[in-house]
């Protein structure tokens, strides 16, 4: 069938595009316009915005760690009204099908999970099964596993830390690679309190500089699209903008991506010794092109943190609001999920505010910046539509601006900046540029043979409302939402990619866990007949 | 002579009376249908299995119960009000150097425990020690681990709560309410968990309570101000913990949770599986026992229950229909105590019966058509 969304005003980057324009579409592929041919369901999207689907590039969505903040926060998320026919439990908060319809609300229509540890692949492939509609990938986390330290540990060769690299991304059938506090959380089992970027690992002696090197290296050696995914060490903690720094230059020139950066860009200024060091990173961000960072926005509201980086975790365990938590020393790296609660009169809390749109608004290039709050760890992934329309109007954020303590601003440059977000640069940051960084070919932009992920808004000057309800939501061609509304469900497909290596790590790897673990190694499988027809994977080309 | 017939064959009866797939397919999406609360319960299940029944009760707005949602809701009630330190079992095998085992029966809730925390072994990472093990409350001669000295500290099930409280009043310096030389005792058990470098402490929900695990994991909180020191807890029975995983990333909350209004809603004990039959609030039962065929926990439930259990569990009275062993008689994904994760578990005696899963979708698809999606 197919179908034309006609005289809407086209925003894509990738082609350049923006401007009234016809857009056409059948067997979920865009098509160029076929001439002689009238379209078997015509829309008239005139008065609207026209994008590709929205790709969200790091967000917490699945996984042992996320479903253990579903247990440990029953009264966050009680549900209130009942679901729509056809959409089996979408009215579950906190559910695995409310995030897919949600996502798919605002124009979604791929979402990657960033944090799978790979004894625990199976369980988040299973949980973004059960995400509706919408396009899932993830990231197999290393760097706090003994295998890998091990290996640095004897000066193994680089060959075959790729071979273990590139086994385990395909093991754990994700998009790449996350390094989370490398070698912090081996450290906090071995009792350390901080662990920084060039502090030892007891037992192993290497550094996170090393650990995380080498990963980086791996990850361009064996050809995997997206670079290596590093959340750095220190998180959180004041004075961490020289850790921020230090890493950009330990990536000596290659591709690298840093998530949520804004818990990095904290200076010691101030009589709280806490302020925004945002304009250095961003600086610093500018001056290195193979450096592309998420901002990790915090939004004020109650939320919950999840992370990896047991040892930050249990660190802000002390500050829990409300006092629990749950510290989980895994295989690898585990995990913690700590609830907290941003407030906007709170000092601290207004500083990360400021600083996560200072980095929005001072980095140039909106192909080097997403526009992720780390959901849920600077606030639900449902802020983006208010965090847009901050980044489209200084006037907004100015009417902000002055509810905050007024010791704030003399500690942030938000005030001075006039930088308005066009919708243009929007759709590079939240479309080209996200499709860039996972090497997808056919997505984030509405050329012939793109698959035909398509959001549509009302033009309205109540931008968050605009990007809150899409008008049409079309995924993989089919008419998903409609008015702001998810009408029915549809099967999205897990994204993975399958780098080659040598086969030979296998049996190593073999002989590894039976004699580590007295299991067998395939225990941890992630076979897809596990799946069950839930997860579809689709591939992702690798570099040659 | 032998009974051959298809009927036989079928694995389903109604009162004890065999009778066709079909017929009981049939039935039960009647009784389903036809009930305005709908239990499904037992839910003794793998992960597919759980998933097809959770969505079952939503569709139906009826509720779900586990068989050993106590046990889990016994852990759970410690996570909800003050958190959890946990690590896997397999991290205990190669690091911790301290076990403090907890209660008695441990074997029988988890028979491989010993082999898989492998106590008789040195240490792997973090450096190679020998491993100190502490047992408080075992049974009399139970404290007995293959080439590990065992040191015990003694308490019956009655004295076990006072024995924890005291432990832990002594790793923080505080006083006890026990004699000088039990004191003594527990002093030198306290400075032991002082000084492991990374100590686990091992117990099982099921031979425990909530203030027992809450103390317990006090203790921890406590003993991690100054050292590392987590837990492993041992699960519950018939796929508890793959089910109470399952039903929180679908629902957001654990078994005992209700769909009347729509959405759910979950509540320990308004959706008690035996609360709901015996007080007559649900009106239809599916009960789910796909592991070992463990009865029903109400007493004369005068409500159609449709029973899906093993072959041998055909019950005398009601609707049943068998279906293969999770793991057994049919691949089957479930949460796997030696590695607490989830895994495939791949059928060691494939059998020709319907999973769970599937024999809840040969239900569902007989609903009739006024019964939205
Ligand atoms: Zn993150």
């Amino acid at each position: 069938m197919l179908i034309r969304l006609r005289g809407g005003h086209v925003v894509d980057p990738v082609n350049g595009v923006d401007g009234v324009a016809d857009i056409y579409f059948e067997d979920g592929r865009i098509v160029a316009p076929p001439p002689g041919r009238e379209p078997d369901e015509d829309h008239d999207v005139s008065g609207h915005i026209v994008m590709a689907g929205a790709i969200d590039i790091h967000s917490h969505i699945a996984g042992g760690n996320v479903n253990s903040a579903r247990l440990l926060l029953p009264e966050m998320h009680r549900s209130i009204r009942a679901r729509l026919a056809g959409t089996p439990l979408s009215t579950a908060k906190w559910s695995t099908f409310e995030t897919g319809r949600l996502y798919a609300q605002m124009g979604f229509t791929t979402v990657v999970e960033p944090a799978v540890a790979p004894h625990h692949a199976l369980h988040a492939h299973l949980e973004l099964g059960d995400v509706p509609i919408i396009d899932k990938g993830a990231l197999t986390v290393l760097g706090n596993d003994d295998f890998l330290l091990g290996a640095l540990r004897e000066g193994e060769s680089e060959t075959a830390i790729a071979d273990y690299v590139a086994q385990t991304v395909e093991a754990t059938g994700t998009l790449g690679l996350k390094c989370i506090n490398p070698g912090g959380a081996d450290a906090f089992k071995q009792n350390m309190r901080a662990f920084g970027l060039d502090e030892i690992v007891p037992f192993y002696g290497v550094t996170s500089r090393q650990i995380f090197k080498s990963l980086q290296k791996a990850t361009q050696t064996v050809g995997i699209p997206h670079p290596l995914h590093l959340h750095m060490n220190n998180l959180g903690i004041a004075g961490n903008i020289e850790t921020a720094l230090a890493t950009i230059d330990a990536a000596e020139g290659l591709p690298m991506h840093l998530a949520h950066v804004q818990f990095y860009a904290y200076g010691v200024d101030g009589k709280n010794a806490f302020s925004s060091a945002a304009p250095a990173l961003a600086a610093k961000i500018n001056a290195n092109k193979n450096i592309t960072v998420d901002v990790g926005a915090v939004m004020f509201g109650d939320t919950v943190t999840i992370s990896s980086d047991v040892l930050r975790q249990f660190n802000s365990l002390s500050g829990a609001i409300p006092k629990k938590g749950v510290i989980f020393d895994g295989d690898a790296n585990g995990g913690g999920v700590v609830p907290y609660a941003y407030r906007i009169s709170n000092y601290y809390n207004a500083i990360q505010w400021a600083a996560g749109l200072e980095l929005f608004l001072l980095i140039d290039d909106p192909l080097q910046v997403f526009f992720t709050t780390d959901h849920p760890n600077g606030g639900p992934f449902t802020t983006y539509p208010e965090l847009f329309a901050l980044l489209m109007s200084a006037e907004l954020r100015a009417r902000w601006m002055e509810r905050l303590p007024a010791d704030v601003l003399e500690m942030t440059t938000l005030p001075s900046i006039n930088r308005e977000y066009s919708l243009y640069e929007i759709a590079l940051m939240s479309r080209a540029g996200p499709a860039r960084l996972y090497g997808f070919a056919d997505r984030g932009r509405l050329d012939a043979g793109s698959i035909a992920d398509i959001a549509v808004y009302k033009q309205q000057t109540d931008k968050a409302g605009m990007f809150r309800n899409a008008a049409y939501v079309f995924k993989d061609g089919e008419l998903v939402v409609r008015d702001g509304s998810v009408t029915r469900y549809t099967k999205g497909k897990t994204l993975r990619v399958r780098p080659g290596y040598d086969r030979a790590i296998e049996k190593r790897l073999d002989a590894y866990y039976d004699q580590l673990y007295g299991l067998s190694r395939s225990i941890f499988d992630v076979p897809e007949a596990a799946l069950a027809g839930r997860s579809r994977y689709a591939e992702v080309a690798c570099r040659k | 002579m032998v009974e051959t017939s298809v009927e036989a064959m079928s694995n389903a009866t109604l009162d004890g009376k065999s009778i066709s797939s079909e017929d009981a397919y049939e039935q039960a999406a009647k009784i389903l249908q036809a009930a305005n609360f709908p239990l499904v319960a037992g839910l003794g299940a793998d992960v597919a299995g759980a998933q097809a029944a959770i969505l079952l009760a939503e569709r139906l707005r009826g509720a779900f119960d586990h068989l050993a949602s106590r046990d889990s809701l016994t852990d759970l009630e410690v996570v909800r009000s003050a958190g959890i330190f946990v690590t896997t079992p397999n991290e205990a095998r190669v690091r911790a150097d301290l076990a403090l085992l907890v209660g008695s029966g441990l074997t029988g809730y988890w028979p491989a425990i010993f082999e898989r925390l492998a106590l008789d072994k040195e240490t792997v990472h973090g450096g190679k020690t020998k491993r100190r093990v502490i047992w408080v409350g075992p049974k009399r001669g139970e404290a007995k681990i293959e080439g590990v000295e065992v040191e015990t500290i003694p308490a019956t099930e009655a004295e076990l709560p006072g024995v924890l409280a005291a432990l832990r009043a002594r790793v923080g310096g505080r006083p006890t309410a026990l004699s000088a030389a039990a004191t003594k005792k527990l002093d030198a058990a306290a400075e032991a968990l002082k000084s492991a470098r990374f100590g686990v402490a091992v117990w099982a929900a099921a031979g425990l309570d909530s203030l027992m695990v809450e103390m317990l994991q006090g203790m921890i909180t406590e003993l991690n101000g100054t050292t590392r020191f987590t837990g492993v807890p041992i699960g519950g029975r018939s796929g508890a913990t793959g089910v109470l995983q399952t039903s929180a990333w679908m629902t957001g909350f654990p078994p005992r949770t209700g769909f009347g209004r729509g959405y759910p809603e979950h509540d320990a004990w308004r959706f008690e599986a035996r609360r709901l039959v015996e007080s007559g609030e649900a009106d239809a039962a599916l009960w789910i026992s796909a592991y070992d065929g463990e009865p029903p926990p109400w007493e004369d439930a005068d409500i159609p229950v449709v029973t899906l259990g093993p072959p041998g569990a055909a019950t005398k009275r009601g609707l049943f229909i068998a279906v293969g062993k999770p793991g057994e008689n049919y691949d089957a994904v479930e949460f796997a105590q030696e590695t607490s994760s989830m895994v495939l578990r791949r059928a060691k005696a494939p059998a020709e019966l319907p999973t769970v899963a599937e024999a809840i979708a040969a239900i569902s698809a007989r609903f009739s058509e006024d019964l939205p999606c």
